[in-house]
């Protein structure tokens, strides 16, 4: 498949470039497009809606600075650039936007984003923190708020067959993402990190069944590859928040090694939990959003008693992807100013020690003018691992 | 052997290169400009002039530093940081914590037994974490950048200088000195400060002895006693402090060598010619 | 580093009695709860301020270190410095909370010695039994913290208490929600309970536990009224010193000590107004703490603003009471209910007048309710880099501030360049550095910044239309 054919070479490569085409094409036919940061959020019922969830991204490559009029910067540096960009006008084919508790740069910043856009819906969901039988059941009331102020908007009824058919497109969706992963098992794998980010990123722009589609093209596409596009390398576990600019993983692949699997936001954080289908929708979106997602701003009680059964149990997948991905070596990837992930990297660190995976530990803001002092640092670590 | 090996480290204040044999054969420290392959060039020819020996005779050469992509006649390039840890190892065999102090920079790196670095952290995004910071309060007193180290010396009642920005701490002094403060006081506490912060980054790995400061920083001998007050620990010092990252670029091309003669495999290698660079 | 712990920090001018006894009083509060760890006679908890759960503590006779406030005393005494960069060679980022960090560092010091570290500022934080998280929503790094502390002491057990409160919808009225908001804090509530009568060994008493929120009630209402007495002119109480004064009413909650306190200080108040005897005398300008937790090592600045004749009648920071009379909470028999609702009530305080006035938010409504009380002339904030819980929105809220809300009369020049009656916003000053990192601080900026504020003031004074 030469690069006139290839999916990924030229629909992919051009809807990451130009994020956000699509989303603007709908909104002229009409389209109600409701845009989101984070993996908490509940896209399965802004489809049920009628509506499309659109994940808003920021841009390393552009400087903060109209945003910075409004929104201080001790804020996340990736809240901060999606901000900008927003006031900037890059999103202005939104109708709405929708922010969840996650963590308090979301949570502070959202009347900000709501009174500084003046988009016809927003709407904050009220995560819970802790994951008790009770939290659960408040999640379901949060859900229903949530139900209601889209019902509200769109001016119909969100039927729970409505919800059952998004959540099966959107489990279609995650079981196309992780079969793209299995590609990734591959040594050398056939996909190379940075065709993978790109992937996932534009996936998250589009409609669900459209994105379906794409991911179903590129699966056909990765089929037929028979050799890898890299040579073989150190395999790396990327772990971090939202990391949805390619430039980090491409400082890791031009530095000799291979991005094999991750444990980030718009990777396997997103991708991989299914909802569960069947029962009440609502509960299974409870259930999927506050225990199937691990994310660190999520608070599990220590059952174990220890702190070695304590990061065993918060940080298992981590051990799982690294086994079943055959990891030589991770980087964790922590924005200056995160206080989920600020707070566990030595946690994390002793994690990454007790299953023997050697660690690079990046705080970095979220810019391409740190690149020189990223490389510098990933290939000295990859040197050290070598 | 007879072999020789080349090291060039192109950093952001200096430009070295070391030519090896069983030992150090030839050493030259030149000025780092923008034209990083125009330096390249004329540190490895003054070094080979040095050594007397033909470019056609060295068997590697690996480039370091900020500028090691700009060395077209390296064989490999290879980060500051594996170059310290091996030059150093070589140099304290029981050396376990390195710290480098350059110009623009700072690092701590942590060593095995084999000179291999196991952890490191580096600060490359504030002058006042690197020699500049001495720099600009050398030049605010209209001092001389030598003469910083023995001043600092001199006091026995460091001045607290409580900004940890660069300017800040400029206004700082400046302030200081026009109410009378002694200027061994402001200098001692410059050096103290600019201790307290390289120590804040070095604690982040465990500190382990022996302790090795290198790069610029060492040549300052009030930097050397502020830092082995803040770490709490004996402070060596290489007898030429800058070059050991190309020392240990040019060791670590001798492994690479000794390594594919072992297993047999073919060692690549760039022409050994020096082209000539454009002035744009 | 020797010479600065000897050269005496100048101590602070508090206008008021009250104020200068709250040194001495958490001195000796802070030597108790090592007492209690060294004798054994009360279990230990770490935990936070403003959970409203001091009443369940007192009444099951649990002990509380608050971390917080050893952290602002390591802050205020100017020895934090070597806590935090214990924290930051265990791998924490500088960026974080700078209260955890001091208490990380400190808890890992004090585990590593098996004894306090040395000079522990007060005696130091007594190693607890168990510890109280929460948060959600008033702080979520919080639950972070103890769960990152719980690496250093792996024996002591966290109970983290979720306590949400939903965020203001203009289009839609908080009641609508807080339903099930009060069932699910009000379940974390008695499996709070639950749990420190596992920890305990004890049944809670609901009858001790009834007197208490009774207690805590009547000092909220207490609180209120004798902080409105502020707004008397001159003011005869500021900022700086409520910054003390907040104690009791964050650390000490349902106590009769706290509640004395304040009948105290209303009747210095009181008494102060009587003869007209303000903060200043010659008070020119009043000032709205308008947001952000002070730096602890730098309350002299508002001495400072006091030496320009600027005083604080008022603060939003750690107010954390509200008339409870002016909550339109259901009633309930049930003392965890009540808690549950006076939650509810404090959260939302705001949101109905916010309503009402086009543009507004709860936090711009609070400010413009405290300008109106307390005649205020300019707002001043502060931002702490370490905290996004409580200064991120600061800029936004003076903005939004400054677009709804113009009450100064002005002579402005109009199209035709000729003079015309205007109303503008009140200046506002945001100083930026740290809640306990004084490496962010810089004394000569931060005066400047305050001079050039003043300056601004005076000029409204000057072109206002009286």
């Amino acid at each position: 498949m030469n690069a006139k054919n290839s999916i990924i070479s030229s629909k992919v490569e051009s809807y990451y470039k130009d994020y956000g085409q699509r989303a603007r094409e709908l909104n002229g036919e009409g389209k109600k497009l409701i845009g989101y940061v984070c993996s908490f959020v509940p896209v399965e019922m802004i489809t049920a809606a009628g509506c499309i969830p659109f994940r808003i991204r920021g841009d390393v490559g552009e400087p903060i600075t109209k945003g910075d009029t409004l929104l201080e910067t001790i804020v996340c540096p990736f809240v901060r650039s999606c901000f900008d960009l927003a006031v900037k006008g890059k999103y202005d084919f939104l109708s709405g936007v929708a922010i969840p508790h996650a963590c308090d740069s979301m949570t502070r910043s959202y009347p900000v984003w709501s009174y500084s856009l003046e988009l016809p819906y927003s709407h904050f969901i009220n995560i819970p923190s802790v994951v008790k039988e009770s939290s659960f059941e408040f999640f379901n009331e949060i859900l229903k708020t949530f139900k209601q102020s889209l019902e509200e908007y769109v001016g119909k009824e969100i039927s729970n067959d409505d919800l059952a058919d998004a959540i099966k497109l959107h489990n279609a969706n995650r079981d196309k993402a992780k079969a793209i992963y299995e590609f990734r098992k591959a040594d050398p794998p056939l996909l190379t990190g940075v065709e993978l980010t790109k992937i996932i990123t534009v996936g998250t722009s589009l409609p669900v069944e459209e994105a379906n589609a794409l991911f179903d093209e590129v699966l056909e596409e990765l089929g037929q590859r028979s050799e890898s596009p890299v040579e073989k390398g150190p395999r790396i576990l990327v772990d971090g928040a939202c990391v949805d600019n390619f430039e980090l993983i491409k400082i890791i692949e031009d530095s000799g090694a291979n991005v094999v699997v991750d444990t980030i936001c718009n990777g396997t954080r997103d991708a991989f939990p299914h909802t569960d289908e069947g029962g009440d929708p609502i509960d299974a979106l409870a259930h999927r959003y506050l225990d199937k997602i691990n994310c660190p701003k999520t608070y599990r009680n220590n059952e174990a008693g220890t702190f070695e059964g304590d990061i065993a149990s918060r940080f298992g997948d981590i051990g799982k992807f690294s086994k079943d991905f055959k990891v030589d070596g991770a980087v964790l990837y922590v924005y200056k100013y995160c206080d989920p992930f600020g707070f566990e990297v030595p946690a994390r660190k002793a994690y990454y020690e007790s299953i023997n995976v050697p660690l690079l530990y990046l705080e970095d803001l979220y810019s391409t003018g740190t690149i020189g002092q990223l490389k510098t640092r990933v290939q000295a670590f990859l040197e050290m691992i070598g | 052997m007879n072999k020789y090996f080349a090291g060039i480290d192109i950093g952001s204040t200096m430009t070295k290169a070391v030519i090896l044999q069983e030992g150090i054969i030839a050493s030259v420290i030149g000025p780092t400009g923008p034209e990083h392959r125009i330096l390249a060039n004329r540190v490895m020819e003054e070094a080979l002039e040095r050594a007397g020996l033909p470019f056609s005779s060295i068997s590697y050469i690996v480039s370091t530093g900020y500028g090691r992509i700009n060395v077209p006649f390296a064989d490999k390039q290879v980060t500051e940081i594996s170059c310290h840890a091996k030059g150093i190892s070589y140099l304290f065999p029981r050396a376990k914590t390195i710290v480098d102090i350059g110009g623009q920079d700072s690092k701590a790196i942590k060593i095995d037994t084999n000179g291999r670095p196991t952890d490191f952290v580096m600060n490359d995004k504030c002058a006042a974490g690197s020699g500049r910071f001495i720099e600009v309060i050398a030049d605010t007193l209209g001092l001389r950048l030598e003469d910083m180290g023995g001043i600092s010396l001199q006091s026995g009642n460091p001045a607290k200088v409580s900004n940890v920005c660069t300017i800040w701490a400029q206004q700082e002094v400046a302030s200081s000195l026009a109410k009378g403060a002694p200027v061994s006081d402001l200098v001692a506490g410059i050096h103290r400060s600019l201790a307290d912060r390289v120590a804040r980054m070095v604690k982040r790995l465990r500190v382990e002895k022996e302790v090795v400061l290198t790069g610029g920083g060492a040549k300052n001998i009030g930097l050397v006693h502020a830092l082995a007050e803040q770490l709490e620990e004996e402070v060596q010092i290489p007898e030429e402090p800058l070059i050991t990252g190309a020392l240990g670029a040019a060791l670590l091309g001798r492994d690479i060598t000794d390594k594919a003669a072992k297993n047999n495999t073919a060692l690549k290698t760039k022409e050994r010619v020096l082209e000539t660079v454009k002035i744009l | 580093m020797a010479e600065e712990k000897k050269k005496k920090h100048k101590k602070r001018r508090t206008a008021t009695k009250a104020a200068a006894s709250i040194g001495p009083m958490v001195k000796e509060f802070i030597g108790g709860t090592n007492r209690a760890r060294a004798e054994g006679t009360h279990k230990i908890a770490y935990t936070f301020i403003v959970c409203h759960h001091e009443e369940i503590l007192r009444a099951m006779d649990v002990l509380p270190v608050w971390t917080e406030n050893f952290a602002g005393i390591c802050g205020a005494i100017r020895d934090s410095e070597r806590f935090l960069q214990r924290a930051e060679s265990l791998g924490f980022s500088r960026s974080l909370c700078t209260y955890a960090l001091c208490g990380l560092g400190f808890d890992q010091w004090r585990e590593e010695l098996g004894e306090m570290p040395p000079n522990a500022p007060w005696g130091g934080q007594a190693r607890p039994d168990f510890m109280v998280s929460t948060g959600q929503i008033l702080c979520d790094p919080r639950a972070k913290w103890y769960q990152a502390a719980q690496q250093y002491m792996p024996d002591v057990p966290i109970y983290n208490i979720d306590l949400p409160y939903p965020l203001y919808d203009p289009n839609h009225d908080h009641r609508e929600v807080w339903g099930y908001y009060h069932k699910y804090i009000v379940k974390e509530m008695r499996g709070f309970v639950s749990f420190l009568e596992e920890q305990t060994g004890k049944k809670m008493d609901y009858d001790r536990l009834k007197e208490y929120v009774a207690l805590s009630d009547k000092t909220w209402n207490l609180i209120e009224e004798t902080y409105n007495l502020r707004a008397a002119k001159p003011c005869p109480m500021g900022t700086g010193d409520a910054m003390n004064t907040m104690v009791p009413m964050n650390f000490k909650m349902a106590s009769q000590e706290a509640y004395d306190f304040y009948v105290g200080l209303n009747a210095e108040l009181k008494e102060k107004n009587a003869k007209k005897e303000g903060i200043v005398a010659n008070e020119k300008y009043r000032l709205l703490w308008g947001g952000g937790l002070p730096s602890w090592f730098a309350l002299g600045d508002f001495n400072y603003f006091n030496s320009k004749g600027a005083v604080f009648p008022a603060e939003t920071t750690y107010r954390m009471v509200a008339p409870l009379d002016e909550m339109d909470i259901p009633e309930t028999d049930d003392p965890i209910e009540h808690l549950a609702w006076k939650w509810l009530g404090y959260w939302t305080f705001w949101y109905d007048r916010a309503r009402k006035r086009p543009g507004s938010h709860p936090d711009v409504e609070w400010l413009i309710n405290y300008i109106e009380r307390y005649d205020i002339d300019g707002v001043v904030m502060h931002e702490a880099f370490s905290c996004r819980s409580w200064h991120v929105g600061l800029i936004w809220q003076l903005q939004q501030l400054a677009k709804i809300y113009k009450p100064i009369p002005v002579l402005m020049l109009g199209d035709s360049g000729q003079k015309k009656e205007g109303k503008r916003e009140l200046p506002s000053l945001i100083l930026e550095s740290d809640i306990i990192d004084i490496t962010s601080y810089s004394e000569v900026d931060t005066r400047n910044k305050i001079d050039a504020f003043i300056e601004t003031l005076e000029s409204i004074e000057k072109s206002k239309i009286n």
